[in-house]
């Protein structure tokens, strides 16, 4: 069979991609070896944060977040998006301190979207905060989405506009053959111009049969959900210098998470929990919120979740092959970024060119370093 | 350093009870964990110190258990009740709440024995207030001498007319039996009459049973069908069809029941293989006939290895520990080998009972996958057949993914309530065996933990053994 492009990974980013390219006129199959949202995309936290992105990442990070702002009535399809503000608390002086000065930092940039608060709007904004927490940052037009609902979004979008996906079915080979890719999987083999790796935890796999080589590491990022309590918080919280972050979202259940990793078994799709490391943060999560206290907790989890040594992803083309593109290692901040990186990838196809800078997310920006 | 006990066992119902005494027998460290205050399980709950002035009424099914939870009392056996496990590891760890704390215990070896539930009845109005499951109000019975007066028993299965001659026994008043047990049950089970025939005691059992109900006058509505469930905001009768006739009985209180299933959330959890059983309509733990499951340091014995009933339990829990014992030195091949045999042949011929049993009371497709949009499948999250169809029409054709998008069995029950209705569903919206389809991927915990619990742990380590002090 015959596509212009072929996306290996059903994830947001895949499906994203898939979305852009046929809006762009472009024929794509995607190839999910299990199903679409399966992985990261579908049992991640949903945060949906401009605040305390990398540098190198605020420009793609900006234009996603104006996206997701009007992204239901883009796709026609709930993402479960609210937009509630995110607050990174600071404990101490000097947690106030790094605040003040990577506002600075954005301030020489341009940016203004992270705003210093002090300990009363703190505490007007999250009621139910420690007392001994002293003030904080904030972005106000972030927010968290159901990761499952948004993903579907994309591929239901992507569906309407002539993108075909193939749930179930995992690529074997890659070959180039002139200017074309021929994909071989275990159910067919397919013909296409473009080959496009949006392959998660298992993109440095698919990098390597396209060609590129990437040190990627996959890891499983916990987290846990409690049952329904009374409403105490509107913002998403995370904290400056501590593993906390959580969210309540609004039928009452608060999403605790953290950045707490348990164990991944990438071969077989699975993952297993480290119970003292969720203790560790059910402890730090009630130290700042005492009402937490009550909290019970109805389920654990963890994603397989794919990460970079310098925790920024790869976003752009191939460097030893020809018609091949990728967009994974997104170190467990990928989702909010989706409504810009399938764009971006298309730009590139169609253009040859994108208005962002790239340069930092070159998938052969390691081979010049010693790790 | 923690001391790792030979063998924990999960569950001291009938199964759990008889598996702790076999390996006690052998001299090995074993512990027992058991949620309730008492042991006992389902079947035994509060024999030893039932609320009932007379509780032989319950039956001497009942009675009869409190021989063997006195002989687990008595025996050499670290016995934690209340005790609520909420994870189990690959590598023996299990992890429970108890007094408001996380305990950690390290075993060799486990013997699980979850139990069973009782099989999601989705009919129209199932959720509203007034209408229980016959086994919940057993319960109510059981261990608070609660009844109501005035109700109606609704479904299929011998445990639904136990709890209504107990009833009965009790003096209490039912308004109607309305059986939903489809006409032409003994062609069904024809085939299987030979393993009828060998358990006359619990056919005849079963037959004094009906007989009883029918001598006290209750109503009985047989092969009723199209139950639903009348009230706006709280039952007040049950409509169903009994020959092509539409019929209403008023009530406030309807006890639903349609046979009972494996409690899967603990196996699930764990990652064992399951498949879907044709004869018992569920899904089942897969295991051989010790009941050792594809985990190889994990054994799964009582209902939750496969309906088998009570007494099929005690031989399950004997086999299994022999079992351990063998992979734990204590005996040798040929040992086992005759130590089992009695009891495997005995599970044969529960088997070869239970398949009548599963003929005879197959509960109707009609009463399991429902058509109805309005007619609610998850009750924790609220979830309607009509919401999932239009969740599996946007491509969620997995549980998994149906439970992502709808929150289908995201709830505090984590699906216990609606995990077979939703694999059933999506079978046949696809037209897939439900094999195909699978169930939930099931997540720790398995029941509900506080943080306080979570954020609190203590370890907890075999006693030493009187002969290991003195030698």
């Amino acid at each position: 069979m015959n596509f212009d492009a072929l996306i290996i990974g059903g994830g947001i980013h895949g499906s994203a991609t898939a979305y852009h390219l046929a809006n762009a006129g472009i024929k794509a199959l995607v190839l999910e070896k299990d199903y679409v949202g399966r992985h990261a995309s579908g049992v991640n936290a949903g945060g949906v944060r401009l605040l305390g992105r990398d540098l190198a990442e605020v420009p793609l990070s900006k234009e996603a977040m104006t996206r997701w702002q009007t992204l239901d009535q883009e796709l026609d399809t709930d993402t479960g998006f609210r937009r509630r503000s995110l607050i990174n608390i600071a404990i101490d002086d000097a947690d106030m301190g790094k605040i003040s000065s990577r506002i600075n930092q954005l301030a020489e940039l341009g940016y203004d979207h992270e705003v210093q608060i002090n300990q009363q709007e703190l505490r007007e904004r999250l009621p139910h905060v420690a007392p001994n927490c002293v003030g904080g940052v904030v972005s106000e037009q972030d927010g968290y989405a159901i990761p499952y609902k948004a993903t579907s979004a994309y591929r239901l979008a992507a569906e309407r506009a002539g993108v075909v996906f193939h749930e179930g079915e995992s690529v074997q080979s890659l070959r180039q053959i002139g200017d074309n890719w021929q994909v071989k999987t275990d159910k067919a083999t397919y013909d296409a111009g473009i080959l496009i790796n949006c392959s998660g935890a298992w993109a440095d796999k698919t990098a390597v049969l396209m060609g590129d080589n990437v040190p990627l590491s996959h890891s499983a990022p916990m987290l846990m959900i409690t049952t329904r309590m009374p409403h105490f918080a509107g913002p998403v919280v995370g904290a400056i210098s501590r593993q906390l972050s959580f969210k309540q979202f609004e039928n009452g259940t608060v999403l605790i998470g953290g950045g707490a990793k348990g164990f991944a078994d990438r071969d077989n799709n699975r993952t297993t929990l480290d119970y003292k490391k969720l203790a560790l943060a059910a402890e730090t999560t009630k130290t700042f919120f005492p009402i937490m206290k009550k909290a019970v907790i109805n389920r654990m989890w963890a994603g397989l979740e794919a990460y970079m040594p310098d925790n920024l992803p790869v976003i752009g083309a191939g460097v030893n092959a020809r018609n091949a593109y990728h967009a994974f290692g997104f170190s467990a901040h990928g989702f909010q970024l989706g409504p810009v990186v399938g764009d971006v990838i298309t730009q590139l196809i169609t253009t040859g060119k994108t208005s962002f800078d790239l340069n930092s997310f070159r998938i052969d920006r390691f081979e010049r370093k010693v790790l | 350093m923690t001391e790792i006990f030979d063998l924990a066992i999960i569950g001291a119902g009938p199964g759990g009870m008889s598996a702790a005494l076999q390996a006690a027998e052998f001299g090995a460290s074993v512990v027992v964990l058991d949620r309730k205050a008492t042991p006992g399980g389902q079947i035994y709950r509060d024999v030893t110190q039932s609320p009932l002035l007379d509780p032989s009424v319950l039956g001497v099914e009942y009675t009869e258990g409190a021989e063997l939870v006195n002989a687990f009392l008595e025996a050499d056996i670290d016995r934690h009740q209340n005790a609520d496990v909420w994870h189990i590891g690959e590598n023996g760890e299990v992890l429970y709440s108890q007094d408001n704390q996380t305990h950690r215990l390290v075993a060799r070896e486990l013997i699980i024995s979850p139990g069973a539930m009782e099989r999601p009845f989705p009919i129209a109005g199932w959720h509203l207030p007034g209408v229980m499951t016959a086994g919940s109000a057993q319960v109510m019975l059981k261990s608070d001498g609660m009844v109501k007066d005035g109700a109606i028993f609704a479904g299929t299965g011998p445990l639904l007319y136990l709890i209504v001659a107990q009833y009965l026994r009790l003096g209490v008043t039912v308004n109607a039996v309305v059986d939903t047990t489809p006409a032409g049950g003994v062609g069904r089970a024809l085939q299987h009459l030979g393993g009828a025939l060998s358990k006359p005691a619990y056919l005849i059992k079963g037959l004094k049973l009906l007989n009883e109900i029918r001598k006290a006058g209750v109503p009985v509505f047989r092969h009723a069908s199209e139950l639903s469930v009348l009230g706006e905001s709280k039952a007040v009768g049950l409509q169903f069809k009994q020959d092509g006739r539409t019929h209403s009985v008023n009530a406030d209180h309807i006890f639903l029941h349609q046979g009972v299933i494996p409690n899967l959330n603990m196996t699930r959890a764990l990652g064992m293989d399951h498949h879907w059983s044709e004869q018992q309509l569920c899904w089942t733990p897969t295991l051989d006939d010790w009941g050792q499951s594809s985990i190889p340091h994990i054994a799964v014995v009582g209902d939750a290895a496969g309906i088998q009933g009570a007494e099929a339990a005690r031989h399950a829990g004997r086999l299994a520990a022999l079992q351990v014992m063998h992979k734990l030195g204590k005996m040798d091949k040929a040992d086992l080998k005759s130590m089992s045999v009695n009891h495997l042949k005995a599970m044969n011929s529960f088997k070869a009972f239970r398949r009548f049993l599963d003929a005879y009371y197959a509960p109707p497709t009609q009463q399991r996958i429902p058509t109805q949009n309005s007619t609610l499948v998850c009750r924790c999250e609220e979830q309607t057949v009509g919401q999932l169809r239009a969740g599996f029409e946007q491509g969620a054709k997995d549980p998994n993914a149906l439970k992502a998008l709808t929150r289908c069995g995201m709830g505090p029950c984590q699906g216990r309530q609606c995990g077979h209705t939703v694999s059933e569903l999506l079978a046949d919206w696809q037209s897939k065996p439900v094999s195909e389809v699978g169930y939930y991927r099931l997540r720790s915990p398995q029941k509900l933990l506080s943080i306080e619990e979570l954020s609190h742990f203590q370890e907890v380590q075999p006693a030493p053994k009187p002969a290991e002090v003195s030698a």
